[in-house]
């Protein structure tokens, strides 16, 4: 399988690189360094891997790494900063919806394209967003009331 | 007992690492590279039970790949788990297998310069096998003429003969079991059989190893032990330790997965050995799946009482489904009835405990360790021994649990140790109030579609294994505590972290003892040569005996610093308290009766620099000699839809009885963590095997059913409590809480699926298959 050159905006950043047609998005990724976007399973199941795909939220082991040609990638690295995070993930931190840390990544990416399109969601909208990642740790409470925290935030901001 | 006052302890705080995880800043083992690093990967087996006859490794040589076989390892006989003392530890595994006994079991292993290549590679190598009869039924494995898994294993350091497929046996009698069984009034008793269910832990095992210069190691794994990986590897390689560097590196979940060294360590530790470059190897989702899995079982239960309730004594027989390796079950047999007495005071028991190989996945410890499958039985049978009674189950517990003065088994029959802090009646009613204990319906009574009940489990994890005296399992911490030049404290400590916030909890434990802000204590990157041993993030011993150690290390700071600051201030170290100094935000020592005789810590630190004096720091090490119950009881409300058969959660209220709660966010994280595992254990859990010792669906992770959102309550619909109590042995009044909040569950959903259809299970997981089975039966049987 000749590598094709395959041109991945991460995070506002453009890498070309050259990658065999069976390479999936999430390796590609990792092989970049983007190693927030964490391999669960590699079937779809687990939702660790999620990355906001053009806006959409997406199981990057799913995709292949030539179908996000051109398109814009956000893992959650690039949401937020350690000096200036993200609501979303401001609110994870403060309310315990973080214990391990491994499916904290996809959760948020979930949240994130939920909040865009949806910024004031009810728990069953949360719920369904959600649906998608898997927690073994503490389970899905305060999750929920992380993004409803930071979707309370981001309304204000938004607000004004 | 009068409970201090805590500044620090049992605020709620955001935890240190926290926005580096919800950043994706935090680095996990699967996240490190290494320069000139190869990527490992193992050849499975796809047969469950077989002998290999050759193995011919040239096609994944020729695609320059550095191949792993059966002649490149050491043929040393190890245990993955090194917590029970050598002397009755089981020993049959070696790094790659010598034989077939599960499916997926590594055969070979290759690194090559790609993921893909060596993918590729290990897919050429060729593997001629010998097909054996697949066991994966106890019962069908120790018939007699049954195909032997085993022919020999290592006890201690002797070569035993396996016959009949049995790893072990265990048996303990106390009392008079006979004379209590004969002076019962009530005798109620039961076959309980539970499942193996995969961990699902979210970061798959993994490893990362570079070879050293000096012949050491460097290794960065996923593990619940730094040291016993480091002291595993240094027997199976012949490696002095101090040559071999083990990293603490986060771990994605571990639920008991990593209480062993599992296979990819060492695996991956021989390829870098043989490339003489650093290796990555991290296990698939199906690999790891196949991998490990809880210990599934028989249980039979007999309990005797008194027409009053009083129990009089019990008998128990186990027997134990332990997959293709004893990594503990020795041990397991033991605690299976220590659980059992521990629950309940029965001065007069007998048991009988087996521990059967079979064709699977290795069983091994998953948050309980034996303890959910004991409690439900037990949990299960008291109700029925309630309702024969005629008594309130709740009353019923109140009358027999094991508490305040009562011995507690905290690790098997050698780990004894008196209860000391209980707040059992306090969460038993608390908990009954919330859900509406008094207002539960009575089993059987109801008609219609949504048939609704409400059940009880009442449990406990021990918070480590400690006693007075040293028993079959090792149990001992450490901690170096070091104050900086600046008024800064490090804490260097061995002890893991498994998400739980049980670093975050040694944060605040000593920085309540030095009276330093917690931003001001740091837990310092650790390995094994900068720590001293801690044995294992288990048994919920992470706050108590981990902590116990902080903060044991930390007191002698303390002392230190007022012997130091004593000789600066010219007064007696005896005149000299502590207290946090919120102006300064600083810790100071200060005489209490001469308001200016008063140094803060960083000036003592910082003028013992500066006079080339010393560092002020303790490094000690810690031997729990109690190990309090963690207590935890769950009342949960279900729906039972009897067309479907499915079950619905409509409100659990969990308490928990650790003592001080020193993270308060993170504990009800704890307790929603078990919740949720222990409905999954209790409801729809499982793994399951074909003819073939396949797992089912090649082992997705869908297939082992792991809880998502949807199949967990909503928020208005879990409440969560803590007992308010004070362990005088525990690090600040602190006790664990992680495996207790499992522990209890399944038995609670049993008993509520009763109390809304009256029909008892004895069987997990309660399927909605099973329930509408069930039910189908009863129409049958019932002329209405």
């Amino acid at each position: 399988m000749t590598p094709q050159i395959v041109t991945l905006t991460v995070n506002s950043r453009t890498h070309q690189v050259a990658l065999g047609a069976h390479i999936t998005l999430l390796r590609a990724l990792r092989d970049l360094g983007y190693t927030d976007v964490k391999n669960g399973c590699e079937k779809g199941d687990c939702g660790a891997c999620a990355v906001l795909l053009d806006g959409k939220a997406v199981n990057s082991c799913l995709v292949l790494a030539w179908q996000a040609d051109g398109a814009q990638i956000n893992t959650n690295a690039g949401l937020g900063t350690q000096e200036n995070p993200h609501p979303l993930q401001v609110a994870f931190a403060d309310h315990g919806a973080v214990q391990c840390g491994y499916c904290t990544s996809g959760a948020i990416i979930a949240a994130h394209a939920l909040l865009e399109a949806n910024p004031a969601p009810t728990e069953t909208e949360i719920r369904q967003a959600l649906s998608g990642n898997l927690c073994r740790c503490t389970g899905y409470g305060q999750i929920t009331e992380a993004v409803q925290a930071a979707a309370a935030v981001m309304q204000k901001v938004k607000g004004g | 007992m009068d409970k201090p006052k805590l500044n620090i302890v049992g605020q709620e705080t955001r935890r240190k690492d926290g926005v580096a995880r919800v950043t994706g800043q935090e680095k996990y083992t699967p996240d490190i590279s290494l320069p000139r690093m190869l990527h490992g990967r193992i050849l499975s087996s796809p047969y469950a039970h077989a002998r290999i006859r050759s193995i011919d490794a040239r096609p994944a040589e020729e695609m320059g790949a550095v191949v792993l076989t059966w002649d490149d390892i050491p043929h040393v006989r190890y245990n993955e788990r090194i917590i029970t003392v050598p002397s009755v530890l089981h020993k049959d595994h070696y790094v790659l297998a010598d034989k077939v006994r599960r499916m997926g079991e590594a055969v070979a292993a290759v690194a090559a310069e790609t993921e893909a290549l060596a993918e590729k590679a290990a897919r050429a190598i060729r593997v001629e096998y010998e097909v054996l009869p697949v066991l994966l039924d106890p019962s069908e494995a120790i018939k007699d003429g049954a195909e032997p898994i085993y022919d020999t294993a290592m006890w201690g350091t002797n070569e035993i003969p396996i016959s009949g497929n049995i790893a072990c046996t265990r048996n303990v009698e106390e009392g008079d079991v006979d004379q209590a069984f004969a002076q019962a009034d009530v005798i109620v008793e039961g076959r309980f059989n539970t499942q193996k269910i995969y961990h699902a832990q979210m970061e798959t095992k993994s490893c990362v190893c570079r070879p050293e210069p000096d012949g050491g190691l460097t290794v960065w794994p996923t593990t619940q032990s730094i040291h016993n990986v480091r002291i595993l590897l240094g027997q199976i390689f012949d490696i002095p330790l101090s040559k071999i560097h083990v990293k603490k590196v986060p771990v994605g979940g571990t639920f008991g997965s990593s209480i062993q060294m599992n296979p990819p360590i060492p695996i991956c530790a021989a390829l870098a050995l043989k490339a003489r470059r650093p290796v990555r190897l991290t296990l698939t989702r199906e690999e790891d799946v196949h991998d490990h899995t809880r210990y599934a079982g028989e249980i039979h239960l007999k309990l005797a009482a008194r027409r009053d309730g009083t129990l009089l004594g019990a008998e128990m027989e186990l027997v134990g489904d332990i997959g293709a390796h004893n990594i503990q079950a020795y041990s397991y047999l033991g605690v299976s009835i220590g659980w059992l007495v521990s629950l309940y005071r029965l001065p007069n028991v007998r048991y009988h405990g087996t521990a059967v190989y079979t064709n699977k996945a290795i069983s091994c410890a998953m948050q309980g360790f034996g303890n959910p499958q004991v409690t439900f039985a037990a949990e299960s049978l008291i109700d029925e021994l309630a309702e024969k009674l005629g008594m309130d189950p709740l009353e019923l517990r109140l009358k027999n649990y094991v508490g305040l003065g009562d011995t507690f088994w905290g690790q098997g029959p050698t780990v004894r140790s008196v209860v000391l802090s209980d707040g059992v009646p306090q969460l038993l009613h608390r908990g009954a109030e919330i859900i509406g204990w008094e207002h539960r319906p009575k089993p059987g009574s109801q008609t219609g579609r949504y048939r609704r009940g409400i059940g009880l489990g009442r449990g406990f994890h021990t918070s480590s294994a400690g006693a007075p005296q040293p028993g079959d399992v090792i149990d001992f911490s450490g901690a170096m505590v070091k104050v900086n030049t600046d008024g800064s404290v490090d804490v260097v400590t061995a002890l893991m972290d498994h998400g739980g916030g049980t670093l975050e909890a040694i944060a605040k434990l000593v920085a309540e003892e030095l009276c330093v802000p917690l931003e001001l204590v740091n837990l310092a990157p650790a390995e094994t040569g900068s720590t001293m041993y801690d044995c294992v993030t288990h048994a919920t011993r992470g706050v108590y005996a981990g902590g116990g150690a902080a903060v044991k290390a930390a007191r002698q700071v303390r002392q230190e610093l007022k012997e130091t600051a004593a000789r600066f201030l010219n007064v007696m170290p005896e005149a000299l308290d502590l207290r946090l100094d919120k102006q300064s935000g600083q810790g100071v020592v200060y005489v209490p009766s001469i308001p200016d005789r008063r140094m803060t810590i960083q000036e003592i630190a910082t003028r013992c620099w500066t006079e080339s004096w010393k560092t002020i720091a303790a490094a000690v090490s810690f031997r729990p000699t109690n190990c309090p119950p963690a207590y935890v009881n769950v009342f949960v409300e279900i729906e039972v839809d009897t067309w479907t058969g499915a079950v619905r959660t409509v409100m659990a209220a969990m308490g928990s009885d650790c003592g001080t709660v020193v993270n308060p966010v993170m504990a009800a994280g704890q307790l929603e963590g078990g919740l949720n595992k222990g409905a999954g254990y209790a409801l729809f859990e499982t793994n399951e095997w074909n003819a073939d010792g396949q797992v089912a669906g090649g082992g997705y992770w869908i297939d082992a059913k792991t809880a998502a959102i949807g199949e967990t309550p909503r928020l208005a619909d879990f409440i969560t409590h803590f007992a308010d109590t004070w362990e005088p042995t525990g690090p600040h009044g602190a006790k664990g809480i992680g495996e207790a909040a499992t522990n209890p569950v399944a038995a609670a959903y049993a008993n509520a699926i009763y109390n809304a259809i009256g029909v008892r299970f004895y069987e997990l997981p309660i399927t909605p298959e099973k329930i509408l089975r069930a039910l189908a039966a009863e129409n049958a049987s019932d002329p209405h």
